[in-house]
């Protein structure tokens, strides 16, 4: 039994690597330029140490992404996320201890039809609003504590277990419209757990603005059915290193909303060293609706988040941040100090010619 | 109540005022990192009107590549480009930013002259 199910590994590792390395020299012919398509290993990692109304949590994390094309029109990806969480014996004395926790964030093929239609089947990140499927990474977010309304939209797990269809509808010189559509089953196996859910994602982005605006729904399909709605925008403008996004939620438990401005001094006329800077802040306000829950505070909160980035390199970079929460219970600070780093490098050795 | 923090600095309408105060407070902080950059823009706009090498980088919007218009337009919504990329996998990033970025088959292959020329 063991030698069998080892023959069918090994044959479906070969697969994986072989067939995709030999197709690809017909594509690098096909696209007339040096693309290559060998698998890629990518993601982040880095260490957040994190004080929360005076308890500190440590937090070493690496997300790697496994990339594996087979050909030019179909690609297998994976992300697995390690999150070391290690706390204090008796929260603020002690020594410290905790665990790892590992999660599946995504494990999907994905067929890319034609150029307005990519196919997705398996497990995928739900695409709703901002946050989810393009901020979350540890090397992309600019502060590390998520949006309040993080949790809107994006129940049990915040992965789907299905198929999922996306792309650009229409492209003009000045506009672009773009779209996602999913269905996501009910499933409770370890790492892969999902509920059963329906939703889809439309922006439009304006090229010369650089500015896109969009809105997800959800419906939840489960227990107690509801719909989940986000509104959203997005502005980079061109000649400027600002990039400032908001966005409203809301959903049966609450709604809510977010305000975000980051700027990097890259292009401004000051020292070398201090053009790495970036200065981020947040405002974000939740409002309970039906005593709120489901990872969404019961009571009115309000938090306002600042902080400061240092861009060693442009894939490693310090990161800090305070945060003030405000609500009737307990108004709390927050401290962020930490490394993220960016990796991305090929999963194969180069052939020997 | 012994693990709740406070700021460290006092400010009376935080303290006692209420909900007006500090979301006038939050606004003023999150529009000044806004109008810093709003001003970066101002100062942009005069530098590059007495500086030739410097109104190419201001205007780049109008004459980098096309792949790099596409980067720019989609790919910079998150994230910045990568410090270095091997050509060998230029390929299979493309690939992935065309699915998580929701790019036309046009827009990947311009990526992908400009990531790998």
């Amino acid at each position: 039994m063991h030698a069998r199910r080892g023959v069918i590994i090994a044959l479906v590792l070969t697969l994986l690597v072989d067939i995709p390395l030999r197709l690809n020299a017909q594509s690098v012919q096909i696209d007339e330029n040096h693309a290559g398509y060998i698998p890629a290993i990518s993601g982040g990692m880095g260490y957040i140490h994190k004080i929360d109304g005076g308890i500190p949590t440590l937090e070493p994390q690496i997300d790697p992404v496994l990339l594996i094309a087979v050909g030019s029109r179909i690609l297998f990806e994976s992300r697995t996320d390690f999150t070391g969480v290690y706390q204090k014996e008796m929260l603020t004395s002690g020594s410290y201890t905790g665990k790892v926790y590992t999660d599946v964030a995504f494990a999907q093929i994905d067929w890319l039809a034609n150029s307005h239609v990519n196919a997705v089947a398996g497990r995928y990140l739900l695409p709703f609003g901002l946050y989810s499927e393009r901020l979350q990474p540890i090397w992309i977010k600019n502060l590390q504590d998520a949006p309040i309304t993080a949790a809107i939209g994006t129940r049990t797990s915040g992965s789907g277990d299905g198929f999922m269809l996306r792309g650009v509808a229409t492209q003009r010189a000045s506009y672009a419209i773009q779209y996602t559509a999913y269905f996501s089953v009910f499933t409770n196996i370890t790492q892969l757990q999902s509920a059963r859910t329906a939703g889809g994602d439309a922006s439009v982005f304006f090229n010369r603005p650089r500015l896109e605006i969009g809105t997800s729904y959800q419906r939840f399909l489960q227990d107690h059915q509801i719909n989940s709605v986000a509104t959203y925008l997005s502005w980079q403008p061109a000649s400027s290193a600002l990039d400032i996004k908001c966005e409203g939620d809301y959903s049966y438990n609450g709604r809510g909303y977010w305000l975000e401005s980051a700027y990097r001094f890259q292009n401004v006329q000051i020292p070398p060293l201090l053009q790495r800077f970036q200065v981020v802040g947040r405002w974000q306000g939740f409002f309970p609706l039906n005593g709120g829950g489901n990872s969404l505070p019961r009571v009115t909160t309000r938090q306002l988040d600042v902080g400061l980035n240092y861009y060693i390199r442009d894939n490693l970079r310090l990161v800090s941040s305070f945060g003030r929460t405000f609500n009737p219970q307990l108004d709390a600070n927050s401290w962020n100090f930490g490394l993220t780093y960016r990796f991305l490098f090929p999963a194969w050795p180069k052939r020997a010619k | 109540m012994e693990f709740r923090t406070y700021l460290s600095f006092l400010i009376p309408g935080v303290a006692e005022e209420g909900e007006m105060t500090r979301l006038t407070i939050s606004i003023v902080a999150i529009l000044l990192i806004s109008g810093i950059g709003v001003t970066a823009i101002g100062q942009k706009i005069m530098d590059s009107a007495t500086d030739a090498t410097k109104n190419k980088t201001a205007a780049s919007a109008v004459t980098t590549a096309p792949g790099e218009d596409v980067f720019k337009a989609n790919c910079s919504r998150c994230h910045a480009p990568p410090s270095s990329m091997s050509q060998r996998i230029t390929g299979t990033v493309t690939m992935h930013m065309r699915v998580r970025a929701r790019l036309s088959r046009q827009d990947e292959i311009l990526l992908m002259r400009y990531l790998a020329p």
